[in-house]
């Protein structure tokens, strides 16, 4: 009896760095959902939102034209404070740096505005020094944690990486064979992620690389039409399946680890999500579009 | 006495000579033999294994074939046919058929799908950049008799008739066409391989350019006065004509873009002259913008853009630069052109279509019984109709749809919902939620489920506990 005892306890302590390595898997539990402004005016398909880790919650309402800022604190929510600027009438995704500046994709004039942590328009995003082609169009954007912006520039098919005063640094061209770029991200070790939403695939360009290569095969089991992809502090990937309403989470080698959520009308249920957030505290904010709400999970690894 | 010595020695040499030259004899002929007997063995032993093989059902000498016709006799009318398959000819059905049982119809050897396989194999080459796709599904006899036929190569029909037979569309389109182009009339093998190509893709013999030039003269001066001296020899001539004949004088697509039919191509591109003549002006949507202005203008003033229109290849994600079948010079019909890139969306139809359709069939095969439930699938989807509800470059409402309103926008299909049906509008809102009022995709989802009436729950009962939670059982 002893001997089997002592086997067991062996196999016990052998398995636990086995489950350590293993492939870690994360799971979205429903906290609560944002609906109203401090006013109590409703959001209208918000399709933005920017998370930090100073509790702020920036919030694109879409539908209304307008920023919301809230503070987001052990599960209280504060004011929502409107700022409207005619500068950014309809932002599409939103974007915070380590300063707290904001920074808003415009859907009608397709222009990256900058505004004061407070909600002042400061100036546009404009790369300064490209190489030609001079032509970009921004289809999405991300700014890294030393402030430095990478653009998804569509029209000249590169990812523009620029300093955190705009002047450009590098660029990384797409892939030769792709289908459409929808979205960019930077992981913590400062590659570079694209969402190919018709192809549903990932591609990978590691830091300093001049080029993207597939990371994923397709998703298409798992995703219908995935346009916005970032990644959390430890560098697994999360992409939103906007036409699915739903998230896709994959390791950091591209690995499929699971899918969250499902579409619905509930809380706790998407219905075509878009932008999405996660802060170090391991919160997550997804824009509920369909749904004209924010919606926030916790992390459960 | 030397002499004698002399005699005695060139004996004893020749002794030696001649044993070793019977030694030598020995030796070849010992191996002669053993070659002989080893053919012999070879012989008797592969003969059996032949013999089995060619008639492994041990048929009475000249028994093949003649036998089958014995009780086939219908058959032999098919064998006065001119072109009649080798096995068939040297009567070897055996080489297809069991005479006894088989596990496919026919009394076939094989699977249907890969029996000619057996003979044929090399029919499809490795690496081919394109294969019919009946071939590849092993269907030869969709297009030969495997028996006899009137045709060259046992084909069921001669000729474009059997082509046509499948490809209707382009049947129709050739035969109607005003301006016809004579390799196509005489025959769609000049162009197109029947199994497959090594060489291009749609079955072509070879790359569009090398295959026109077989016949079209680049470098004489009418092609060159036609093409406004532009170099197309190394273009693709396929971005204005239309092999299979057209409508328009030099068997140009049907929908010609203005500049191409007066020869401006300035317009767009560099001079003939210049190093880079196909090189364009400006790039992506930029260069449409200087003719289309007032459509680009009102685009751009939309909150919401389809993103490929501003693109690296802009406009030309949807539209043909020069020339199309398609009006409004697009790529291809609705239905294709969106499901390039919204596969999600129109894989899902033919989902919907193959449900419907089975529960047609269960519904007549119930005579009355089962009565035909709401659609699973949306027509204007279903057809490609996707214009009727969205718009392709620019909108200010979500999905780009054409009216901001649902109500509005379904309205026009389904007017009764106006009047009668549950309260839906911008002033009910939604028990669910606050900022939501009750619209028609509160209930429905337009582009289908998989459930009736396009509902997004299994069962109705689920749909409208949603709200009416008192009645959830």
């Amino acid at each position: 009896m002893r001997v089997l005892l002592k086997i067991l306890l062996a196999l016990a302590v052998l398995s636990l760095p086995m489950k350590s390595f293993g492939a870690e898997t994360a799971k979205l539990r429903y906290s609560q959902s944002i609906y109203f402004d401090d006013r109590g005016g409703g959001l209208k398909q918000p399709e933005g939102v920017a998370c930090n880790d100073k509790s702020v919650l920036i919030v694109g309402d879409t539908g209304n034209g307008r920023l919301l800022r809230y503070t987001v604190q052990d599960k209280n929510i504060q004011a929502g404070n409107e700022v409207k600027i005619p500068q950014l009438p309809y932002p599409i995704r939103v974007q915070m740096n380590s300063k707290g500046e904001i920074f808003g994709l415009d859907g009608k004039q397709r222009r990256i505005v900058r505004l004061s942590p407070t909600g002042e328009f400061k100036d546009y995003v404009n790369p300064e020094g490209l190489p030609s082609p001079s032509s970009f169009i921004p289809r999405s954007f991300k700014i890294d944690p030393t402030d430095r912006f990478y653009i998804l520039d569509i029209f000249s098919e590169r990812v523009l990486v620029t300093g955190p005063d705009g002047k450009y640094q590098r660029h990384i061209t797409f892939p030769k064979s792709y289908g459409f770029f929808s979205d960019l991200a930077v992981d913590p070790k400062g590659g570079v992620l694209l969402i190919d939403s018709v192809r549903k695939m990932v591609f990978a360009a590691q830091k300093d690389s001049k080029e993207f290569t597939l990371l994923t095969g397709t998703l298409k089991q798992y995703a219908n039409f995935p346009t916005y992809i970032t990644t959390d502090n430890r560098g697994m990937i999360y992409v939103v399946d906007e036409n699915g309403s739903g998230i896709v989470i994959l390791g950091q080698d591209g690995s499929f680890l699971g899918r969250q959520l499902n579409a619905g009308w509930n809380e706790g249920l998407l219905y075509y999500p878009s932008q999405m957030c996660i802060n170090e505290k391991g919160e997550v904010f997804i824009a509920d579009r369909g749904n004209s709400r924010v919606q926030i999970f916790t992390l459960v690894k | 006495m030397a002499h004698s010595v002399k005699k005695e020695t060139r004996r004893k040499a020749h002794r030696v000579i001649m044993r070793r030259v019977n030694r030598k004899d020995y030796r070849m002929s010992s191996r002669l033999k053993w070659l002989f007997l080893s053919g012999v063995v070879i012989t008797l032993l592969a003969f059996p294994l032949a013999y089995g093989q060619q008639n492994k059902f041990k048929l009475k000498p000249g028994a093949q074939g003649k036998l089958c016709l014995e009780c086939h006799d219908a058959f032999k009318e098919k064998l006065k046919n001119p072109f009649v398959h080798t096995p068939v000819k040297t009567g070897e059905c055996s080489e297809c058929h069991n005479p006894h049982s088989s596990s496919h119809g026919k009394l076939l050897d094989e699977d249907p799908n890969k029996i000619c396989n057996k003979c044929h194999e090399g029919i499809v080459p490795k690496n081919s950049k394109s294969s019919h796709k009946v071939v590849m599904e092993g269907n030869c006899v969709k297009c030969h008799d495997p028996h006899a036929s009137n045709n060259k190569f046992a084909l069921l029909k001669p000729g474009n008739e059997l082509c046509f037979s499948c490809h209707k569309t382009m049947g129709d389109a050739v035969t109607k066409a005003k301006f016809k182009h004579s390799p196509v009339e005489k025959g769609c093998l000049n162009c197109h391989n029947p199994h497959a190509s090594a060489k291009a893709e749609h079955l072509l013999k070879n790359e569009i350019v090398a295959l026109c030039v077989e016949c079209h003269k680049p470098d004489s001066p009418a092609f060159v006065r036609q093409h406004a001296n532009y170099p197309v020899a190394k273009a693709d001539c396929s971005s204005c004509h239309d092999a299979h004949g057209s409508n328009k004088a030099g068997i140009l697509f049907d929908n010609v873009h203005a500049p191409v039919a007066n020869k401006g191509c300035t317009q767009c591109h560099e001079a003939a002259t210049s190093p880079t003549p196909f090189k364009t002006k400006r790039a992506g949507y930029e260069l449409c913008r200087g003719c289309h202005s007032t459509m680009m203008s009102d685009t751009f003033n939309k909150n919401r853009i389809h993103w490929p229109l501003v693109d690296k290849k802009g406009c030309l994600s949807c539209h043909e630069p020069h020339a199309s079948k398609e009006k409004k010079l697009l790529i291809a019909n609705v239905a294709s052109l969106c499901g390039t890139c919204h596969t999600d969306t129109m894989e899902k139809q033919e989902k919907y279509a193959e449900m419907e359709k089975q529960e047609k069939a269960a519904v007549a095969a119930s005579k009355g019984k089962i009565q035909e439930k709401g659609a699973v699938a949306h027509s204007p989807v279903m057809d490609g109709s996707c214009l009727a509800c969205h718009a392709p470059h620019a909108s200010d409402n979500v999905f780009l749809m054409t009216n901001p309103s649902q109500v509005e926008l379904c309205g026009t299909c389904h007017e009764w919902l106006k009047h009668s049906s549950h309260p839906i509008g911008a002033k009910i809102i939604d028990s669910r939620n606050k900022n939501l009022t009750v619209q028609c995709l509160s209930c429905h989802r337009s582009h289908g489920t998989g459930y009736k009436y396009l509902n997004p729950f299994p069962t109705i009962t689920d749909l409208c506990t949603q709200c009416h939670k008192q009645y959830k059982r």
